[in-house]
């Protein structure tokens, strides 16, 4: 990578089509970033041990390691940085087995590069946006109920002294419920600010998430104190704790 | 389709039932002629014990032969006659044979409608899954040339271009063009090799001057991708087969191994010949990226692409080697592929049948 880039605007390219890799790649550097592209998932996970960057453009059907294996084993190393997976095969289920593997959105082939570069800049501001609300030290560790959060790190210890391994999604809505304590977070907001607009089919997701949060951070989670539900609207987050 | 499916299987089930009452009436028959011959022995039974009573009351015995014609009398004994026993006997037989035998035929012969319905549905919900599945594959294999078509054409309408930028996006989206177009070209060939619409020809063919020809039409492409490619072939040798398969195969196994051989950063590609028992086998062996020796069978069926290497390319459409494998097939030869594992290269053996040395 070319030191004088700036890491933030870093794209790695992942595909395997000589042709589609460098379309993808030219345009990328046409919008101002800078681009390493490699061939298989194999190289992209040597890139990656030394080479930060501040998004993954991934196809999934991949020499040597497929898309979904590169992205599980970074999340497993943790390291956090988005994926935009890219694939031929665009039905729902395949849809799902990219965001659960870690992704964070999912485009299939073929695109429409406008869409493509709005989603990639779609996904770079929101982690700007978790970055720059991470920056301070203040901002960078939430305190609740006994519980510590470490955005930076995407590490906690729980009320009982667990240390907890987050996951990027479950730090990015941690994160836009402190940022707004004692308000109700609708479920669509926090769809649209932690995943983007269309990823997900549906709200439920966002549940999910709230109930394994409720798991990791509350001391009684069938009676949450700090997550709270607000009926067909949304969620509340309590600092304090509600009695 | 579906209401098609939904009367086959009634069809089939009515059948069934069919075949469960038949059995059921054959054995009620038979339960029946039997119980009606041993009512007629019962009835045949009194009358004897009837000529008893009456020849033990004094009736001459010629009287109760009138009276009762299906009993004899020896001396101041009455029995059934044994013609009547015997007629007895022989119904019962009669008619237990018939409704074994009728009974065993009606029930084979729905046996067998039953198994040439359920088969031919299997057959036809394979047929259907299989064509499912050619359609999935498909689809899938165009999308990347179509994504990155879309993506020259897109790039070319959002962003000014200098002469040359655009020259070179031309030059990608002809190429993506041209690899659909072998794409549908090899997609039709399989499935008419693969339905047998094909009609190869079986005459002398010199292999080496064959081979040669293949290898100077790939000799550019070669060297472009620091490929050496040699052919050592004696000459003379002759095999039975079509011209035109033989130069398919060749360009095909060919174009393969210079294809696992470029990513390695170049290497050889070598043509080998030799003529053993009734056959000519010709290798050819490359020092390309190889492949896991498991995968030796699976690479010749359809739409399998492995990676890394085993001949597949990039722009591969996982067709080649099908239709290698087919044309061999109807040549009467075979094709088999072997490497030591990823990274040891690989080598493809060929063995069509030899012609006649008169050929020669």
């Amino acid at each position: 990578m070319n030191a004088a880039v700036q890491p933030a605007t870093a794209v790695l390219v992942v595909e395997d089509d000589p042709h589609l890799s460098a379309g993808v790649a030219e345009n990328l550097r046409a919008e101002g970033y800078s681009v390493h592209a490699v061939g298989d998932g194999q190289q992209a996970l040597q890139w990656l041990a030394h080479e930060q960057c501040a998004l993954i453009v991934l196809d999934v059907m991949l020499p040597i390691v497929d898309g979904f294996t590169v992205c599980r084993t970074l999340r497993e190393q943790g390291n956090n940085t988005p994926v935009l997976f890219l694939t031929a095969r665009g039905d729902p289920a395949d849809r799902v087995r990219g965001l659960e593997a870690g992704g964070d959105d999912y485009l299939a082939k073929p695109f429409h590069l406008q869409e493509f570069l709005l989603r990639v800049r779609a996904i770079l501001r929101r982690w700007d946006w978790y970055r720059s609300a991470s920056a301070t030290p203040a901002s960078a560790v939430l305190r609740f109920g006994g519980n510590e959060v470490d955005f930076r790190a995407f590490r906690a210890q729980s009320w009982n002294g667990v240390d907890q391994e987050l996951t990027e999604k479950e730090a990015m809505i941690l994160k836009v419920l402190a940022e707004r304590p004692g308000e109700i977070v609708s479920r669509e907001d926090l769809l649209e600010r932690v995943w983007g607009y269309d990823v997900f089919p549906s709200t439920r997701t966002v549940d999910n998430f709230i109930l394994r949060l409720r798991k990791r951070f509350e001391r009684d989670p069938a009676n949450p104190r700090h997550f709270l539900t607000v009926w067909g609207v949304g969620y509340r987050f309590m600092i304090e704790g509600q009695e | 389709m579906k209401s098609a499916r939904v009367f086959q299987l009634t069809a089939l089930a009515m059948v069934a039932v069919s075949a469960v009452m038949v059995a059921y009436w054959m054995y009620a028959l038979r339960s029946a002629a039997i119980e009606r011959n041993q009512a007629a022995r019962v009835l045949y039974s009194e009358q004897v014990a009837a000529a008893q009573a009456l020849l033990a009351s004094g009736v001459s015995p010629e009287r109760v032969h009138t009276t009762l014609p299906a009993i004899v009398v020896h001396g101041e004994d009455a029995s059934l006659s044994p013609e009547v026993d015997r007629t007895l006997a022989a119904e019962e037989r009669r008619r237990i044979n018939q409704f074994a035998w009728e009974g065993a035929f009606f029930l084979f012969a729905l046996g067998i409608c039953i198994t040439v319905i359920a088969r031919a549905l299997r057959a036809e919900a394979m047929v259907l899954r299989e064509q499912d599945n050619f359609l999935a594959l498909v689809s899938h294999q165009f999308k990347t040339p179509l994504a990155s078509l879309q993506l020259s054409l897109e790039t070319m309408a959002l962003r000014p271009l200098s002469p040359d930028q655009s020259g070179a996006l031309i030059e990608r989206m002809l190429s993506d063009l041209a690899r659909m177009e072998a794409m549908v070209t090899q997609i039709l060939e399989s499935v008419r090799l693969e339905r047998g619409r094909v009609d190869l020809r079986r005459e002398p063919v010199e292999v080496a001057g064959a081979v040669a020809r293949v290898v100077a039409s790939l000799e550019e492409r070669a060297k472009k991708e620091r490929v050496s490619i040699s052919a050592e072939l004696p000459r003379g040798v002759y095999v039975l087969a079509d011209p035109l398969a033989l130069d398919v195969v060749m360009r095909n196994l060919l174009e393969n191994a210079i294809s696992a051989v470029a990513p390695v950063g170049g290497g050889t590609v070598r043509v080998e010949g030799r003529r053993m028992n009734g056959e000519v086998e010709v290798i050819v062996r490359d020092s390309g990226v190889g492949f896991r020796p498991g995968d030796g069978v699976r690479m010749f069926e359809k739409f399998t692409r492995l990676h890394p290497g085993g001949g597949s390319s990039y722009f591969g459409t996982g067709l080649g080697l099908f239709i290698v494998r087919r044309l061999m097939q109807l040549a009467g030869g075979r094709v088999s592929a072997h490497s030591d594992g990823v990274g040891q290269g690989a080598q493809f053996v060929l063995a069509w049948p030899a012609a006649p040395a008169e050929a020669a």
